[in-house]
This record gives C-alpha cells, sequence and structure tokens, in this order.
C-alpha cells in the first residue's frame, strides 16, 4: 500500500548522525536539553492550570495564597458539573461529537470527489471550474458569515444540525488538497482498472480510494479537530441551548451569572479530552497530515 | 437506460452512488430535531426566551409555571452569557424565533413590527400597575409590554470596612472616589461598578444632572458635567481603585461575598444572597451627587414580557401572557420575591410583600420610590451600546471625554435620525 | 442543475476526446465529471457564492433588523462603514496584530523544529508536548488565559508570581494602557500555533539532504549559525513562504480570542469582530455589516492578485 502513496513521506527518523558526532559537544547538548526543557514546561503550564483547577474547590483557586495542587482531588465535580443544568453541557458535547463526525465524513466524501474529477476526468471547462473553486480560497468563508447566515437562517437551519454541517462541507481548500493529491497518484493503476471496465466511478472507489487511505486518515483527523473546534459559526447558528457545541457552552461559561470555576475547568478539561486522545494515538496520521496541509498551502 | 449502459455503469456502483447520496440525504435530514417541541398531535406549543437569572431556583420557577399552563406546550429557552440581546435579536430574523420573550420597553422593537400590541391585556388591569411602568410601555398611545418585575439599582457597601477605614456614606460623588480610595488596599479594591465600567451609564447621567435624551428626543447626555463624572471614573481607574477583571461582574454579589471590593453597585435581586452572606454587615446607597442641583439617582431596571408579532401563533402568545403574567398573581409574586428580591410592579402585590417591609429590602423599596428613574423606551439599545463604547474609552482606554462624546454622539444621531427621521 | 448538467452531456465534446483517448466508455467523461465534482459545486455556489451575491445585495439597502430590506440606500452603508472610525480602526488592528504575530510565531515554530531536530533521545516526548496545543481551541485557550493565568484578580497565574517577586498585581485585560492585552492575545496564539507550524518546519528540516552538510564541513564552513544561515534557511524558503502565508491567512481569520477576550471595548477589535458587531451583535445592522463584508472581500482579493503576482501562486496549476 506504502508503494502507491509517494506523496507522503514517512517520519521516522533518519540518519542525523553524520554532522553530529563531534567533540565538545556535550556541553552544547546539555544547553540544548535545557532549553528544550524549559520551552516544554512554558508549554505544559496551560494544561497543569486546566487539571488543578479542575480538581480543586473554588476556595482554593480563589484563596489568599496559592495552591499548587488540591489537598482533596474533586473528583465530584465531574458529577457536579453533568448534574449543573445552567449550562447544558452534556448535551453540546454530543452536538459536537455529531458535527465533528459528519463534518469529517461529508468533508471527506464531497471534497475527495470533487478534488479527483478535477484533477483526473478530462472535461475542457475543468480548468475554469477550478479557477472558481480558487477563487473561494480567496474570500475566507469567515468573510461571508453574515450573508452565510442569512442565507441558513432564511433556510429555516438556524439551531439544527443541518445548519451547523453543511454549509461547512465545501471547502475550496480541502478540495484543492485533494486535487493536489491526486495529480499525483500513479495513473497506471487507476487506468488499468478503468479497462477492466469498472468506470470512473468503480476505479475510484476500488482503486483509488484503497490505496490513498494514508491520505484520507490524515485529512480526516485535521477535519475533524477543525469540526469540533470551530467556534464562529456554531456561535451564531446555535441560537438555541440545545443547539450548542461545546465550544459556545465554553465560551458561556466565561460569562455566566454566576462563576464556578471548579466546573468552568472540568468542562474545558472534559472538552479538550477527546482531541488529546486523537493527539496521542494518531499523532502519525497528523504529523503527515499536518506536513501535507501545510507545504501544499 | 442504454446510454448508462453505454459507459462505466455496472449494478454495484450505481448502488454505491445511491448509498452516497442515501448518506447526504440522511445528513440533510438530520437536522431539525433539537429539542424544540413542534407541538403536532400532542397540542399547540410556544417557546419562550429568558436571560439567565443568577440565582438558584429561578429556571425551575419558569419552567413550573410554563407547566401550569393549559393552553399550550412552553419551551423555555433559558440563555447564559451576557449577549442577550444578540441572541435574541438574530434569532428573531429567523423561523425559530421565540414566541413570548423578556426584554426592555425599546422603541426599534415597535418600529420595526417586531412587538405586538398588548394593550388590551394590561388595560383592563392598568392602575394596578406603577404608572411609570405602564409610562415607559406606552407608544403611540399602545401597551407593547407586561412587566414582571421592576430592578432598582444602587451601592451596596461593607459596614465594617467603612468603619474600619474610617469612611463615611458618600453623599457626593467626589466623596465616592474619596472613600474608594481610603478603601482600597492590597487584597481589597475600593469600589466595584462592573468589569467593564459600564453598570453605572443611568445614574452617572442622571446624578450629573443630565439626561440621555430630551423630551423631543434630542441627544441630553453631552454636558460639561457629564463628563467630568467620566474622568472622575478615569482617575479612580487609573489609580487602581476600580476592581477590574472579576471573576463574576458586579451584578453577581459574589465579589462583595468574597471581600474583593469594599462597594459594589448591584441590583435589589442581589440582596437576599447578599444578606445571607454578610448579615449586618451591609448597607446600600443611591448613586450619590455628581454635580451642583443634581439629585442622587437609582437605576430602576427590570425586566417585561414581549410577544413576538411575526411568531406562528400571536393570539396564543397573548393568552399565555395575560394568563401568567396578569391573572397568575401567586406566581408573578413568587417571581419576585422568592428567589432574589424585584420590586413587584403590581401594586396589588408589593402592598403584600411583606419580605419588602422592613430592613434593608424596606430601604431598597424607598430608594425605588424616591430616587428611582425608568428607562426610556427611545434610549434603544444601539444608543446603550455607543454609550457603553464612550465610558470603555474615557474611562479605560483614557480619551479625552469631549472627543470620545463627540464619537458617541455621532452613532446616537444616526440612530435618532432612523427612528424619528 | 442537475438539468443543464445531463443537457451538457449529451453536447458533441466527447467526439472530440475520444480520438485522442479511443477507448469505450469515453462518451461519459462529462458526465461523470458533474457526477465527481457536482455535489461539491453544487454547495459551493449555494453556500459560497450566493451569500456574497445576497451579501452585495444587502448592502446597498438599509437592512436593520431585517435581511429582506426595501429601502435603497445607494452607498451610505459604504460610506459609514468607511467614515465612521470603528471598521477602518479595525483593519488598523488587524496590521498591528499581524506585524507582531506573524513574525515571532515565525521564529518560535522554527527554533523549537531546529531544537527538536536536533534532540537524540525524548525526541517524540518533546515534539508531543510542543505539538498537543494545537489540539485545544481558540475558546478553551481564551478560558484559561482570561481566568487563570492573566486574571486581572490575585489569585490569577501571572499575578501570583508578580506577587512573589513583590511586583503590584496588573489588570491585564481591563487596562488598554499599558496594551497588556497584546501579551495577552499574543502568548495565547504563539501556544496554540507554534506546534503545528513546527511540524511543518521539523518535516523540511528532515528533507534537507545530509549531503549539504558534509560539503560544507569540507569547505570549512563551521556548524551553527553558518551552516543555518547559509544551508538551513534557503533550503526551507518554501516552508517558510507558505507558514508565512498561513500565519497571515489566520490571523485575518482571528476572531475566537478577540471575542472572548475582550468583550465591550473599542480597541483590539479585529475586522470579523467589527463585522460581527455590526450585524450580528446588539446593533443588528446587516446592509452595514454586509457593506464591511464586500469591503474585506475586494481587499483580499487584491492582496491575493498581487501576491499571487509576486510569487507565481497557483500558475502552474492551470497548465497542467
Amino acid at each position: 500500500m506504502t508503494t502507491t502513496t509517494p506523496e507522503i513521506k514517512e517520519t521516522a527518523p533518519r540518519a542525523d548522525k553524520p554532522q553530529r558526532i563531534k567533540r565538545g559537544n556535550v556541553i552544547g547538548n546539555t544547553g540544548l536539553y535545557i532549553a528544550t526543557g524549559v520551552a516544554a514546561f512554558l508549554f505544559l503550564v496551560p494544561f497543569y492550570l486546566i487539571v488543578r483547577n479542575a480538581l480543586s474547590t473554588d476556595a482554593e483557586i480563589t484563596g489568599e495564597k496559592w495552591k499548587f495542587f488540591p489537598t482533596d482531588i474533586q473528583w465530584g465535580n465531574i458529577s457536579e458539573l453533568f448534574t449543573d443544568n445552567t449550562v447544558p453541557y452534556a448535551t453540546s458535547l454530543w452536538n459536537s461529537t455529531v458535527v465533528g463526525v459528519a463534518h469529517t465524513v461529508g468533508v471527506l466524501l464531497v471534497c475527495s470527489l470533487a478534488g479527483y474529477g478535477l484533477a483526473r476526468i478530462p472535461y475542457k471547462h475543468a480548468n475554469k471550474i477550478f479557477y472558481l473553486v480558487l477563487v473561494t480560497l480567496m474570500v475566507p468563508a469567515a468573510v461571508t458569515f453574515v450573508p452565510s447566515f442569512v442565507l441558513v437562517s432564511s433556510l429555516g437551519w438556524v439551531s439544527s444540525f443541518r445548519g451547523l454541517i453543511i454549509p461547512g462541507l465545501f471547502s475550496g481548500f480541502t478540495c484543492f488538497l485533494f486535487r493536489q493529491y491526486f495529480l499525483g497518484f500513479p495513473k497506471e493503476l487507476e487506468e488499468a482498472a478503468r479497462v477492466d471496465g469498472l468506470g470512473y466511478w468503480g476505479a475510484y472507489w476500488r482503486v483509488v480510494v484503497p490505496n490513498s487511505l494514508n491520505f484520507f486518515a490524515a485529512i480526516a483527523t485535521i477535519t475533524f479537530i477543525q469540526g469540533w473546534n470551530a467556534f464562529l459559526w456554531p456561535l451564531v447558528i446555535g441560537q438555541d441551548q440545545e443547539a450548542w457545541t461545546v465550544q459556545v457552552a465554553l465560551s458561556s461559561y466565561m460569562t455566566n451569572q454566576t462563576v464556578n470555576f471548579h466546573l468552568i475547568f472540568m468542562a474545558t478539561a472534559i472538552s479538550i479530552l477527546p482531541l488529546v486522545l486523537v493527539f496521542l494515538f494518531l499523532q502519525r496520521w497528523l504529523v503527515q497530515g499536518v506536513a501535507q496541509t501545510g507545504i501544499k498551502g | 437506460m442504454s446510454a448508462l449502459n453505454s459507459n462505466n455503469w455496472d449494478r454495484r456502483t450505481v448502488l454505491r452512488a445511491a448509498m452516497g447520496l442515501a448518506a447526504t440525504g440522511g445528513l440533510a435530514a438530520c437536522g431539525g430535531n433539537t429539542g424544540r417541541s413542534e407541538g403536532g398531535a400532542s397540542g399547540k406549543s410556544l417557546t419562550q426566551y429568558f436571560h439567565a437569572y443568577g440565582e438558584a431556583g429561578t429556571q425551575e420557577a419558569i419552567k413550573r409555571y410554563a407547566k401550569d399552563f393549559d393552553g399550550a406546550n412552553v419551551a423555555t429557552q433559558w440563555i447564559t452569557g451576557d449577549n442577550f440581546e444578540s441572541k435574541l435579536f438574530s434569532s428573531l430574523l429567523t423561523k425559530n424565533a421565540p414566541d413570548v420573550f423578556e426584554f426592555h420597553p425599546q422603541l426599534q422593537l415597535i418600529r420595526s413590527g417586531q412587538v405586538a400590541d398588548l394593550s388590551d391585556l394590561v388595560n383592563p388591569v392598568k392602575d394596578d400597575f406603577n404608572p411609570a411602568d405602564i409610562k415607559s410601555h406606552t407608544i403611540d398611545g399602545k401597551i407593547w409590554g407586561v412587566r414582571m418585575i421592576d430592578d432598582p439599582q444602587f451601592f451596596y457597601y461593607r459596614k465594617s470596612m467603612l468603619e474600619k477605614a474610617g469612611v463615611e456614606v458618600p453623599q457626593t460623588l467626589d466623596e465616592l472616589v474619596e472613600a474608594a480610595a481610603k478603601l482600597t488596599t492590597d487584597k481589597v479594591k475600593g469600589l466595584f461598578i462592573g468589569n467593564d465600567m459600564v453598570q453605572t451609564q443611568y445614574p452617572l447621567v442622571w446624578s450629573s444632572g443630565a439626561d440621555q435624551l430630551t423630551a423631543d428626543n434630542q441627544i441630553a447626555y453631552h454636558t460639561d458635567a457629564v463628563a467630568e463624572t467620566l474622568s472622575k471614573y478615569r482617575t479612580m481607574f487609573k489609580a487602581g481603585h476600580l476592581l477590574t477583571g472579576a471573576p463574576a461582574d458586579s451584578w453577581d454579589p459574589s465579589a462583595l461575598i468574597q471581600g474583593l471590593c469594599a462597594i459594589q453597585w448591584s441590583g435589589m435581586w442581589a440582596m437576599p444572597a447578599l444578606q445571607k452572606a454578610l448579615g449586618d454587615d451591609l448597607g446600600i446607597f443611591p448613586y450619590p451627587v455628581a454635580a451642583d442641583g443634581a439629585k442622587p439617582s437609582v437605576f430602576n431596571g427590570g425586566w417585561s414580557m414581549f410577544v413576538n408579532a411575526k411568531g406562528k401563533n400571536v393570539d396564543l402568545a397573548k393568552e399565555y401572557v395575560k394568563w401568567l403574567w396578569i391573572d397568575q398573581k401567586e406566581h408573578q409574586e413568587d417571581w419576585a420575591l422568592s428567589y432574589g428580591f424585584h420590586v413587584p410592579p403590581r401594586q396589588s402585590i408589593a402592598e403584600t410583600a411583606d419580605k419588602l417591609k422592613s430592613g434593608l429590602p424596606a430601604e431598597g423599596v424607598k430608594f425605588f420610590n424616591e430616587y428611582g428613574r425608568f428607562e426610556n423606551p427611545s434610549w434603544t439599545q444601539a444608543m446603550i451600546t455607543a454609550f457603553e463604547e464612550l465610558i470603555a474609552d474615557v474611562v479605560r482606554k483614557g480619551v479625552e471625554p469631549e472627543k470620545a462624546l463627540d464619537t458617541a454622539d455621532a452613532k446616537v444621531n444616526r440612530e435618532l435620525k432612523k427612528l424619528f427621521g | 442543475m442537475s438539468t443543464t448538467t445531463t443537457r451538457d452531456a449529451t453536447r458533441p465534446a466527447p467526439a472530440k476526446v475520444s480520438k485522442t483517448k479511443p477507448r469505450r466508455g469515453v462518451r461519459g467523461t462529462t458526465f461523470n465529471f458533474w457526477l465527481f465534482t457536482g455535489p461539491f459545486l453544487i454547495g459551493l455556489l449555494i453556500f459560497v457564492y450566493i451569500p456574497i451575491l445576497w451579501s452585495a445585495w444587502l448592502s446597498f439597502y438599509e437592512a436593520r433588523y431585517t435581511v429582506t430590506p426595501d429601502k435603497f440606500v445607494g452607498f451610505d452603508n459604504y460610506e459609514y462603514m468607511l467614515t465612521n472610525g470603528d471598521f477602518v480602526g479595525s483593519l488598523g488592528t488587524f496590521t498591528v496584530f499581524a506585524a507582531i504575530v506573524v513574525p515571532i510565531t515565525w521564529a518560535l515554530s522554527l527554533g523549537l523544529a531546529l531544537m527538536v531536530h536536533r534532540l537524540r533521545f525524548m525526541k517524540a516526548f518533546f515534539r508531543s508536548v510542543f505539538f498537543l496545543p494545537t489540539a485545544v481551541s481558540f475558546v478553551a485557550a481564551s478560558l484559561i488565559w482570561k481566568m487563570s493565568i492573566f486574571s486581572g484578580v490575585r489569585f490569577g497565574l501571572m499575578n501570583t508570581v508578580l506577587d512573589w517577586i513583590g511586583i503590584e498585581n496588573v489588570a491585564w485585560l481591563a487596562d488598554p494602557n499599558p496594551p497588556w492585552y497584546w501579551l495577552v492575545i499574543l502568548t495565547l496564539r504563539l501556544w496554540l500555533q507554534s506546534g503545528f507550524y513546527m511540524i511543518l518546519f521539523l518535516a523540511a528540516l528532515q528533507n534537507i539532504p545530509p549531503s549539504l552538510y558534509e560539503a560544507a564541513a569540507i569547505d570549512g564552513a563551521k556548524p551553527g549559525w553558518q551552516t543555518f544561515w547559509y544551508i538551513t534557511l534557503p533550503q526551507l524558503r518554501a516552508t517558510s513562504t507558505a507558514v508565512i502565508l498561513l500565519l497571515l491567512v489566520a490571523a485575518y481569520q482571528a476572531f475566537d480570542e478577540f471575542f472572548n477576550l475582550l468583550p465591550k471595548t473599542t480597541w483590539g477589535r479585529p475586522p470579523l469582530v467589527e463585522l460581527y458587531h455590526t450585524a450580528l451583535g446588539q446593533n443588528q445592522d446587516y446592509g452595514a455589516g454586509s457593506a464591511g463584508a464586500m469591503i474585506l472581500t475586494i481587499l483580499i482579493c487584491t492582496v491575493t492578485l498581487l501576491q499571487g503576482r509576486f510569487m507565481g501562486l497557483g500558475r502552474g496549476d492551470e497548465n497542467k
């Protein structure tokens, strides 16, 4: 399988020994590790704060003396969060899950097909159409949020999954990425499949997709993260509390009438958890995906 | 069919295409069911919007009242966060707009045909309402909203802290500025007027001897005294005597309770929580005199029910508002007195409200009657925003008051021109 | 939409193609093209092109509390947006923001990449640590920054640290003079974004052929600044350009942290926040908001086209 996906480079450690076998580098190396260690420490501080605050009582967080760790770890904060009814947190988690998954599946389906069509199926206006897609890259979706809201609201899609998911599926950028990827996909494979009578559609599903799973996985992880973390559009569309995503719920905690630190930070911790897991377990795809998206951008 | 056969189609690919379409179709079909009861066979339904009250039990109370209504199934949207206005306004444009919502009397809602005429509901009991509330809801001879609660807003202070610092209760703004300075220590700030300093935006104008608008709807806040008051705010802010960045804004009593400040602007609603936490270590005073010849003032805010004139079932919505906020006096009393304290706009309820008859609550009611001033419906949300930006510019950013007032004038005039031509 | 596409499919176009590619089944290429791209293009039309056109239409009307206005006002909305100072000011805010955040993020992510690249053990650990913040949303990060790190009261982390070394508390977000809020926003962005761009640089660093360094060593170049300056940096040029472009786009789309960290201010409002307040906030002025969106669109198109001139972006694609 890996042989058919030439664009993806394994990020396995390469031999970077040659130039680094030098004497007197012990000091340099120690310095390097100290510097990296300090930077890593700073990068971890916010995570520490989330965990500390999520498992403390409010009195400990707001107390006169700084406490590094809660005296008693407050696991009860979790159940308190889900029974607190001022912010529909459980609903918002569910909404984010639905939106994140549907967004990812939808984007992959729609954009990969279009990218393949633009890259591989000869059509006399294909270039003009591709130009129309490129133009939308210049106008980021964020600029069109006012008219988009107007449109979606007149469709009656406000506060619905439809409104949250569908308008975001047509990403010119992802389509562009897929097109670039398919341009580099070895022609011989699919042509052989087409000679066998599969046609474009059959060749696509039987040959192209199964041989591009790496790339699909990479784009999928990135797309899911974007879907989960999106804020502006869900804020505008989620008028009803029942349609809030977890990001909107978090934002409303910040301006709520009564502030419960431990709940707010527990909510934050839980909202981050799925993605942290994605990061820890799917890092290989992710790193490839990031490298891929970024360089093409 | 033959055309299809002649190219690359076989049964399996058609099937896959169909599945793909079904997947997207399913996606499209999964919207809509986000908790809104659509009525249907079970009966008629209404949706009501409330901002999130901070007091425990309020949300349950509103839902309980709604459940008692037999005419329809009423769903409640409890909007948390500080952008209730934005949420309400943009949802009113959509098909998911609430049928009934709470808000303040504002002219643009009426001019844009957004709210329904409720005169026939209120007129029969008009005399029982506080005349000031009737006045602020009457435009073009019609009554557009039913007042639920009146919320006087004034300063709360910790008696012990003032005693310790040797500070008397301020009678003038200068004394307040001085008190804020004396009360500030390295752990406690003297004064809290909201994290964004905008919470006293009404009384600061009134106690400076000015008003938002004149009787013929011209700008009235642009006076030297108001500019002077704003620069005093600036002095306090720069000197670090004002509490900023508090976890909960000043509508919530926690800053005073946690000892983050000595004096705090808040509303009557916070009184039960404050009394419970601080006992006798608590006093109130109105916004003090800020200019010669002016009077102390108290902002009589509050919330009213409105009916969306563009809703699906306006008559039913009106029926619900009449049932709950005109007829159900028990619920009205419960709403005004059982959670936070509010002054009932119905005089028949206010007269029997024993909880407000003695002690600090009675003092609050006295301020309400003596110093209280009500909202002007011509002072709309866009003007409120302009005035809040004025405060941000002068107090926090340090813009010359005169210059910032001119900026605000431009925005307010644009709005006035749209409303009054 | 679908009817026009099937009509297209019966046009003579396939005949031409079939000459060059004599194989059965080619008659359906046009149909296949639309089959693959149709759903995407229809969506693009509905959710991208129509909103832009609708917005253009709204921008010439007085549209307050309504999206179906009837009062034509010509260029009034444009005049209002360009003269009332707020919107133009937001463009200034964006410029300042981009001028600070783009170079610093570029430098930090490159620095992290160089450090991680040179590590010999625990490389994966450090890479994960720097990359992990990318998982956090701007909203969650704003919350941590506002309520814990840069909270203006005494129990915020920064104020606690200041207290330990005997410095008075700072109102990080409340007081715009000195503009500490930029520090808050900058550190937040650095934390969230650097790891992402670090990965890009790491990938690029791994692609530099070691032979280049060997050759340089033979020529007597000292490892360190010299090789960095004459080999590493030039080799990273393509990635650097891409990173700067991405950073610019990201800076331009900034909304989440400004919205959450700086409510009720007149400063620190980039264009998107300004548009939100104009159109969807308390003012509900869709006409003026749309006018602002149109002005932004025109600005970006101009900038992108100019940029395309300079860098030849997208030109190579057309003749493939």
